[in-house]
């Protein structure tokens, strides 16, 4: 809050406030998904007063930034949301899911409109139903709102005016410490006022509290004596965590006036400007104790006020610090990184190409060069898995989304769903997470539509009438799999190859059942009796692999029918940077993807046998897997005609293995994957480039490929 | 395909090469066999001695492979091979002039640079009717005579995208 108003102050000095711009949008956006989440997990039966305030504080915050910065419609839709959930937490209104919707409503609302404001174009957004809908709910309530008291129909209408002269005051002086009389109430359960006196002893800049009324209370009021540097504004709004800002009234007490009055460079407008609230405090008839107070305690408060003026004035410029201060992260910018990971790229060849030049070097005439060597080694791969790190983000940012959209979704449908989400913190390249994301909320979209039942069918079927869509996502190897289950009625073998049939794809019976579900990527298949807003379109699967290949991932299925299928996904941790076999052929050298590499072994010619006269087959362990030539794949030029080559490393990609023919087995590194189509383009069988130890190029296989192509 | 594509290009080239036109400006000049080409002197990035490059397997034979130019991998195109000359020879002279043309960096070996010259529009004799029996003069744009040289000016830009020569994927020549 205090950061508020210091930025609210810096528009009078006219500091351009656009650099701040990005800043809000982010917390902004933060602050909205939380709200997201917590309406989400509120309960309408019984809410819960932490989850509301925090609800609360996230709307707040959103209106706060909005008004700084001059977004008046976002400040006013928050400020209605605002209102209502006031009302909300409490207790004025009962919480109902009709609520909730409008609020999420409202947060997407927000969320427009702050796209808009920043900049990605669009219409302005028409909020007016919103508005009349939110003002429907608080005015629904405010029948029960006139309840609690007569003191409270009297109450706001003196407390209104109260904080707008107070704030006045507050904001025409940059006050030195002062000492206020504060009156919360009336309190439905006094305790509430207790957590003030915890705010304070939290914050320690704002100042100290004693309660005047040594916990007893007459009519739901509770007073206190203040002696704080912060402005009235900033304490109403500290205290709208706990108490609303109408039932908080603040006065300034005897000594602290004549403060006031001694202070210099205080105008002489303010004395006037906080008289009324006296008045005003005079008139209000819930507290005829309030106006004895002050003169009743103005002597130990004087003694108190003499201790005054030897606290010094600075800490009314820290106390708006505190925020800013303890911040843990930083936001950059993510070329910034990009270009870091790219330099950490470079000093890993320049580091392997050192080491390799230096093998030859006699370890006991250098030997601190050789241990300076191994030194860097380590750093080398310390820092290049620090500044990987740096790019992971937590898959939770992706499984957040789904909460919200199956909840949408399984409404319009009439379906009930519930969502299971396992291993959020499974870590993934932020590269990857954005591209994960779409084909990932196709797949649940999916399984929200064609995998789970009706309720009714659910119950026919002596299945719990909610359906589970389960989300797993964990590290395995050097991949992270990210699983999409459900328990719905799974794939019909039988539908599929009719279907497939149906579109001229040749479908045998004899299908094992992986290939069969792999089916459901073919371009164009969809097995819904009928096309929905929300899929069968045929569309999708076929996209889904197709994206999901190109991060040199994998998609895999499995299903039961009538008990849910599970879509796997299997995607490398990283993009730029991978653990690579060197093998040669001939006088060349290539890249084998490490994940890929299933074993290597020597063979003798007698075991590799032919096929019908040209396919090679190696048998390893009772399984015969096609042999592929590296040599003849890449026509590799051979000088040494006598040579044979003898390993066989076996690879596996897409559910195949096949075994790749080398002449040697160079050794293992990382390699930095470099993009051959930058400059030149796509070529057959080899997914990139990487750049050896020696300065050369090497080229990285494509497995993948190489699997189907032996399929074919 | 090969053959309905031949005149299309040879138009395309033909276009390129009015609408560059023969400008004049500095150019710069290489030998190949016994020919001196000049080519644009902003389309040049560097120029490096010539070193193996990693091949490429079914690449056309003017395609040498790929080198590793700071960190960038960068395809290597021989010229005297795609232009024909008798011979192509790889010692210390044959260098490689590194090329900047459509936002790619692409490697040209040529047999020797010879040096930067300025030629302004007289100098430069718009290109002769020759048969078409060569596809490669598509990309010639004049000739610029200085002293006694001869030198053929080639539009290296359209050259290095032309979709004979492979080096790109066909949307990006375009």
């Amino acid at each position: 809050m205090g950061d508020m108003t210091t930025e609210g102050a810096s528009i009078s000095a006219g500091i351009d406030l656009s650099q701040f711009y990005q800043v809000f949008f982010e917390e902004a956006g933060e602050n909205l998904d939380n709200m997201e989440q917590l309406l989400l997990n509120v309960n309408v039966e019984a809410a819960d007063d932490e989850e509301l305030n925090a609800i609360f504080r996230c709307a707040h915050s959103i209106k706060g930034g909005a008004a700084t910065f001059g977004f008046g419609d976002v400040a006013e839709l928050t400020h209605q949301m605002e209102t209502l959930l006031d009302k909300l937490r409490r207790h004025e209104l009962q919480p109902n899911a009709a609520m909730v919707d409008v609020l999420l409503q409202s947060g997407d609302a927000l969320r427009a409109q702050l796209g808009r404001h920043q900049g990605s174009g669009g219409d302005v957004i028409d909020t007016t139903d919103l508005l009349v809908n939110i003002k429907r709910f608080v005015e629904g309530g405010g029948a029960p709102a006139a309840t609690p008291a007569p003191q409270a129909a009297a109450a706001p209408a003196a407390a209104k005016p109260a904080p707008a002269p107070a704030a006045a005051a507050a904001s025409a002086t940059k006050p030195g410490t002062r000492l206020l009389e504060m009156q919360v109430g009336p309190l439905t359960d006094l305790s509430l006022a207790d957590n003030l006196v915890e705010l304070f002893k939290e914050i320690t800049d704002l100042g100290t509290i004693e309660p005047l009324d040594a916990g007893q209370s007459s009519d739901g009021m509770r007073r206190f004596k203040v002696l704080t540097s912060s402005t009235d504004n900033d304490l109403l709004d500290l205290f709208t965590f706990h108490v609303a800002r109408e039932q908080v009234k603040l006065t300034p007490l005897g000594p602290g006036f004549g403060f006031y009055d001694g202070a210099p460079g205080a105008p002489p407008a303010e004395a006037p400007s906080a008289d009324p609230g006296y008045g005003f405090f005079d008139e209000a008839p819930g507290m005829p104790a309030g106006a004895a107070a002050p003169a009743a305690e103005a002597a130990p408060v004087a003694a108190d006020a003499a201790i005054v003026p030897t606290r010094p004035a600075t800490p009314a410029k820290a106390e708006s610090k505190p925020a800013a201060m303890d911040q843990t992260t930083l936001r950059v910018s993510i070329e910034k990184v990009d270009q870091l990971i790219n330099l950490v790229g470079e000093l890993v060849i320049t580091q392997a190409m050192l080491a390799q030049n230096s093998r030859d070097v006699d370890p006991a005439l250098y030997q601190q060069l050789t241990s300076g060597l191994a030194d860097l080694e380590r750093n080398t791969r310390d820092l290049q898995e620090s500044v990987m790190s740096i790019r992971m983000i937590p898959m939770a940012t992706v499984f957040n989304r789904f909460p919200r959209m199956l909840r949408d979704l399984a409404a319009k449908l009439g379906k009930k769903v519930e969502l299971v989400t396992q291993g959020e913190a499974t870590e993934l390249d932020k590269s990857l997470v954005e591209k994960i994301t779409d084909p990932l909320t196709h797949l649940v979209r999916n399984s929200c539509d064609h995998g789970i039942e009706m309720p009714a069918d659910r119950l026919a079927r002596g299945k719990p009438e909610q359906g589970t869509i389960t989300l797993v996502a964990s590290h395995q190897g050097g991949s992270i799999v990210i699983e999409v289950r459900d328990d719905g009625r799974g794939l019909n073998r039988e539908k599929l190859i009719k279907k497939a049939r149906e579109k001229g794809i040749d479908a045998p019976d004899t299908m094992t059942d992986a290939e069969c579900w792999s089916l459901i990527f073919a371009p164009g298949f969809s097995t819904a009796d009928v096309v929905t807003d929300v899929s069968g379109r045929g569309v999708g699967m076929d996209v889904v692999k197709k994206n999901i290949t190109s991060l040199g991932g994998t998609v895999e299925i499995d299903s039961a029918e009538g008990y849910g299928m599970k879509v796997s996904v299997r995607l490398p941790l990283t993009l730029a940077i991978m653990d690579g076999m060197s093998v040669g052929v001939g006088d060349e050298c290539y890249i084998l993807p490490l994940s890929s590499v299933v074993e290597s072994f020597q063979v003798q010619s007698n075991t590799i046998k032919t096929v019908a006269g040209s396919g090679r087959v190696v048998e390893v362990r009772d399984e015969y897997m096609p042999v592929i030539e590296l040599e003849r794949v890449f026509d590799v030029p051979r000088f040494d005609f006598e040579h044979v080559s003898s390993i066989m490393v076996v690879v596996e990609a897409e559910g195949g293995r096949v075994a790749l023919l080398v002449d040697e087995l160079l050794g293992q590194q990382q390699v930095v994957v470099k993009n051959l189509e930058a400059n030149y383009r796509k070529v057959n069988d080899v997914s990139g480039a990487t750049i050896m130890g020696d300065g050369r190029v090497a080229l990285i296989l494509d497995v993948g490929s190489l699997v189907r192509r032996s399929r074919h | 395909m090969e053959a309905s594509n031949v005149p299309a290009l040879r138009q395309q080239g033909a276009v390129t090469a009015k609408s560059h036109g023969p400008k004049s400006g500095e150019y710069l000049t290489f030998r190949l066999g016994s020919e001196e080409y000049g080519i644009d002197i902003l389309k040049v990035q560097e120029i490096r001695s010539y070193e193996q490059p990693t091949r490429i397997a079914n690449a056309p034979d003017f395609i040498k492979g790929v080198v590793n130019l700071r960190g960038v991998i960068v395809p290597i195109v021989d010229l005297r091979l795609k232009l024909n000359c008798p011979s192509a020879e790889y010692n210390s002279f044959t260098v490689v002039i590194v090329l900047n043309v459509k936002n790619r960096v692409v490697g040209a070996v040529v047999d020797s640079v010879s040096d930067v010259l300025e030629l302004n529009r007289d100098a430069i004799k718009p290109a002769p009717e020759l048969s078409a029996a060569s596809v490669d003069t598509s990309f010639i744009t004049g000739i610029g005579s200085v002293g006694e040289r001869m030198l053929i000016l080639m539009d290296i830009e359209g050259l290095m995208s032309s979709a004979e020569m492979g080096l790109m994927d066909a949307a990006i020549a375009a």
